[in-house]
Formats: C-alpha cells, structure tokens, sequence
C-alpha cells in the first residue's frame, strides 16, 4: 500500500464553501452564457434559474456543514459543477426542457439533503442488506410489469402511473449497489479462499462463484426482458469490480470478463438492434450507410463535435439541435460543439476528480461495508460515464445510458444526487448526534 | 452583444472552469500523497527546527475514521500493534500483531520497528532501526497516525 490517506482536518468549511461558491458562478455563467448567445440577451429566467441554483446549492452546503462536516470540501461542488454545465447545455436547446430540468435540480438537491438527514451513518444500511436488495429488484423489473411499464425507444424502462412517468432502474442502481456492498462485506472471507487452479488463475470453489453466475442471469434477463444494453453493462460491471474489491482474487474480474464476452455475444446473435449498434459503431460515416435508418445519429455527433473544434463555438452559438438527443444520450457531444475539446475534457477532468474522491473515500473508510459501497457508487458513476462518452465517441457501441448528472432527466438526476449523498456520508463518517436530530421539537 | 465579448466570456467560463478542477484535483492529491509536512495540527515539520527538540510526554492516536484521537502517557515501554497485550491497541488492518515499541532509553524516547509487514515510518521515512523521536513527530502505523507531543 503506498497511498495513504491521511486524517484530514475537520475544520474545512471555507473550502467547501469556497467550492460551493465557483461551482455557482460555474453554473450561472454557463447559463447566463447559453442565453446571451442563443438570443443575444440575458435570459428572462435569470432571476429564477438563478435563485434555484443560489438557494439549492447553499441549501445542500448547509446540509453537508451540519449534517457531514468532516466531507471532502470538494465531493458536491463537483457534481453541482457538472450538474449547471449540463443544465445550460440544456436551456440552450429548449426552455421547455429547461423548465423541468430545472424543477429536477430542486428536487435532486432536496433528495440530496434528505439522505444526509435521514442516513446519520452509512452502516445504518448494513442492517437491511435483503429488503434494499429486495427493493432494488423490484424497482429493475418494474417496467416489465404489464399495465404500467412503457417501451420507449426500443428499451422498456419506464413505468407510468397516472401523468408520472419514471425510470426505476435508475433507484433500483443505487440499492443494488448498497445491497450487493452489505452482502458482499459480510462474504468476503468465504469469496477469498482459493482452492483450485486453472492455467494461471486461482478459482475459488464453484459454490461461490454462484453468485457471479447468478449476477450474469441477472444482467441477460435485464438484457433480454428490458432490451437495456446499457443498464446491462453497468450492472454486470459494477457487481464485478465490487467482488473483485471485496475478494481481492483476479480471477472474479477475469471470469466476469469471459462471462460478459459471452453475454455481449448472445445478445449480438439474439437481437437485431444490438446488431444494428455494432455495425454503426463500425461504419458511423460510412457514406454508403450514412442516410440510412438509425446511422445519422453518431455523424451528427460528430459532425458537431469537430465543428466545435478546440475551445467550440460558443455556449448558445452552435447548432447541436441538429444531434439527436442532444439533451440526454448526446449530451455531450452537445459539450463538443459549443465548447470544444477542452469543455469536453474539462468535464471528463471532473468526472476524475469526483471518481477519484469516492475512491479516496473508499480507501480511508474504516469498516468493510462503507468501502466497498464507496467503491460500488464510484464504479457506477465511471462506467456510466465511460459507456455514453465511449458510445458517443466511438471507443465502443453506443448503448444509452444518460450521462451522470449532466444529462437531462429526473429519474437519473434525484438518484444520482441519492448517491453523491451517500458517498458525502461515507466520507465525513457518522453525523455529529447534536444535528438536526429527526422527531425532536424545539 | 458583440460577437468578441461573447468570445471573452466563453474563455472566461472555460478558465473558471479548469481553476475548479485544479483546485478540486489538488484537494484529491493533497489527500492521499504523504506530504513531507503531515498531519500534525501544529503544523510545522519538526525536522527543519533543529533547536526545539525536546523530549515527547504524550502520544497522540488519530484514528483514520475521524473519531476524537486518544491521548496516552508517555511512562514506561509501550509496544503499539493490533494485539490484546499491546498497551496501545490499534484497530487497524494494515497494523501488525506486534508492530512496534517505545521506549525510553539513555534520556531519549526511541522507537523500533518489531518486523512489521508494511513497516513505521516516523516524518514520513520507513525506519530500518530504532530511531530517537521527539516532541513534534510523526509516527505512521498501516493507516494510524501517532503524534508526539510535549
């Protein structure tokens, strides 16, 4: 072990707010900058957008001041960071989307603040390991239910009741992820031991690795019943790299990897959209192809990322309407063009850093369930990212999946905002008993 | 607006930006890489003030989970590791059994490394034998900071 995290100072709360502050004026400069160049003055929403953010973001500092006052100065103001580059990527697209986008800010950072009030210590959790895990399967097969699931491009992920819609997946991730932390904690010992060889790898018995098959089941049902590719990857993923975390043994991530090869197989034979996403990921500018049905999509991406060149065309400039989905999967080829490669990398940097303090905070957390769930919501976060932007750039078949936290969409924007919460919480460690306590009236 | 001022607010947006990062990275960095000036909460490193080395009278145990730091008199011998017959117990997983003792010897508190796995490091350095420390100093143990005070 060569990096060692040191205890870190309690008495930060300059920094964070000093972080709380750039991440605002972040927020409403992209915005504000979105609105002077789409319609060359300030947006009318100013006053309202703007005092979401205020209230929203100052809210959520106050929260984690109180509630977490040892968490790293930095871990929300990331995300809020991401959250305004994403929302003025959106308002330049469509006020209408804007509107709902900014009424899921308030309530992600309302959620946010809900969690580090209702969770005082992460392993509160750790005692409900089978009703979260239960509850997160419920919530990922949901949308199959006749009757209230809705097939929506291709993918049955929504359920809506009444005027409501929602995608439960996106909840269902984190709980799942909380529960395969507190189940994997308590199994780590019995997934470490080794018995038997093959070739290089050292296979722990075959009872134990049911749960990496069971896994896999589970992912190709989600694969074959909700045609979700993306979902399918991340969940399969993250369980992977968390048995490999918690067991410390190769050979879980090497077997992961050679059942995962198999399942992307099956799915390409079984399925002719997944067939379809291969061969445009192949021939996304093919000129003989481009004009045919669902091609157009990655060339317009393209096409706007290169117009956008080094620094882009400018917030509110360009013309990333032309991209499909511009405000959810295609985000961020939307980024590309208005504000270039470095708006591209920036955000990518941000992801880094927020990926990199959830580790950080997996790394300097005392007990076996917080690190490994601090591993699991940093994991889902990475490779969310990494499938849209890979997909978007080409690197792999583009599944959809939204970008965290910048992409629009309220199911993904208050779930996500769930686990920036937990990972707030993991990281200042138990909340001080003299704050807020719930039930006690002043 | 004209189009330049649009142009000098984008850059201006785009700097805001990479000095988030900068600074949020450098927080990253500062976390996990053993800075030469550790945790101390008197801050400065205790190896470039030669004149005030003074012998320790207490030691200080910062656990890494943030709990309140234990403080234990400096008397006689302590050996400090993750056994039931150490004087100063530490619940820390990269600690060994036996990991290392204190002691006072020839008017010097003087630590030593009892062979542990992953090694003490006081200021930052590995010890390979018994090193004199003194008021101000920073002994490492797995993930436990032990600091020495007056």
């Amino acid at each position: 072990m060569s990096a060692v995290v040191r205890p870190r100072a309690r008495s930060g709360l300059w920094p964070a707010l000093g972080f709380t502050l750039l991440a605002l004026a972040i927020s409403l400069l992209a915005y504000v900058l979105a609105g002077l160049g789409k319609r060359g003055h300030v947006p009318v929403t100013v006053g309202l957008y703007g005092s979401i953010f205020a209230v929203g973001y100052l809210a959520a500092w106050l929260a984690i001041r109180r509630l977490a006052p040892g968490a790293d100065p930095a871990l929300f103001p990331t995300a809020a960071v991401l959250v305004g580059l994403g929302f003025a990527v959106i308002f330049r697209l469509s006020g209408g989307l804007a509107a709902e986008q900014a009424t899921w800010i308030a309530l992600g950072l309302a959620a946010f603040c809900a969690t580090l009030f209702l969770v005082r210590d992460h392993r509160q959790l750790d005692a409900y390991t089978y009703t979260i895990g239960l509850a997160g399967l419920v919530l990922l097969l949901l949308p199959i239910v006749p009757g209230i699931g809705r097939e929506i491009n291709g993918a049955r992920l929504w359920v809506r009741v009444g005027p409501v819609g929602f995608q439960p997946s996106e909840l269902g991730k984190v709980l799942i992820a909380v529960f395969l932390a507190s189940y994997l904690a308590e199994k780590r010992e019995l997934l470490r031991v080794a018995t038997r060889t093959l070739g290089p790898l050292r296979l722990p018995p075959a009872r134990h690795l049911m749960p990496v098959l069971l896994a896999w089941g589970a992912s190709l049902a989600i694969l074959f019943l909700q045609r979700d590719l993306g979902a399918s990857l991340l969940y399969f993923g993250v369980f992977v790299v968390m048995l490999w975390v918690a067991a410390g043994r190769f050979a879980y991530l090497a077997v992961g990897g050679l059942l995962f090869s198999l399942g992307a197989w099956l799915g390409y034979r079984a399925f002719e959209h997944v067939q379809l996403r291969v061969d445009v990921w192949l021939h996304a500018l093919d000129p003989d192809k481009v004009f045919a049905q669902g091609y157009g999509q990655l060339a317009q991406a393209w096409f706007g990322m290169a117009t956008g060149g080094l620094v882009g065309t400018g917030l509110g400039r360009g013309s990333p309407g032309l991209i499909p989905f511009a405000a959810t999967d295609f985000i961020f080829a939307a980024i590309g063009e208005e504000l270039g490669l470095l708006g591209t990398a920036a955000v990518l940097l941000l992801y880094v850093t927020l990926v990199g303090k959830a580790l950080r905070t997996a790394l300097a957390c005392p007990d076996a369930f917080g690190r490994l769930l601090a591993t699991g919501l940093a994991t889902t976060v990475a490779l969310q990212t990494f499938v849209i932007v890979g997909g978007i750039t080409r690197v792999i078949p583009l599944t959809g999946v939204t970008l965290p936290f910048v992409s629009y969409g309220g199911s993904s924007l208050v779930s996500n905002f769930v686990l920036l919460a937990l990972l707030v919480r993991i990281d200042a460690g138990p909340a001080p008993p003299d704050a807020w306590r719930p039930g006690r009236r002043t | 607006m004209p189009p330049f001022a649009l142009s000098a607010l984008k850059y201006a947006l785009l700097a805001l930006l990479y000095l988030f990062i900068y600074r949020a990275v450098r927080s990253v960095a500062a976390g996990i890489a053993p800075r030469p000036s550790p945790t101390a909460p008197s801050g400065a490193p205790a190896a470039k003030r030669p004149p005030r080395r003074r012998p320790p009278t207490t030691l200080v145990v910062h656990v890494p989970d943030g709990s309140r730091p234990r403080t234990v008199r400096l008397t006689g011998p302590l050996e400090i590791g993750r056994a039931e017959t150490c004087q100063v117990r530490l619940d820390d997983a990269y600690a060994s059994l036996h990991h290392a003792r204190l002691q006072h010897r020839d008017g010097a508190w003087v630590i030593e490394d009892l062979g542990s796995t992953n090694g003490t490091y006081v200021n930052d350095r590995r010890i390979a034998a018994p090193v004199e420390v003194h008021a101000g100093d920073v002994v490492r143990i797995g993930k436990t900071v032990l600091e020495l005070r007056r």
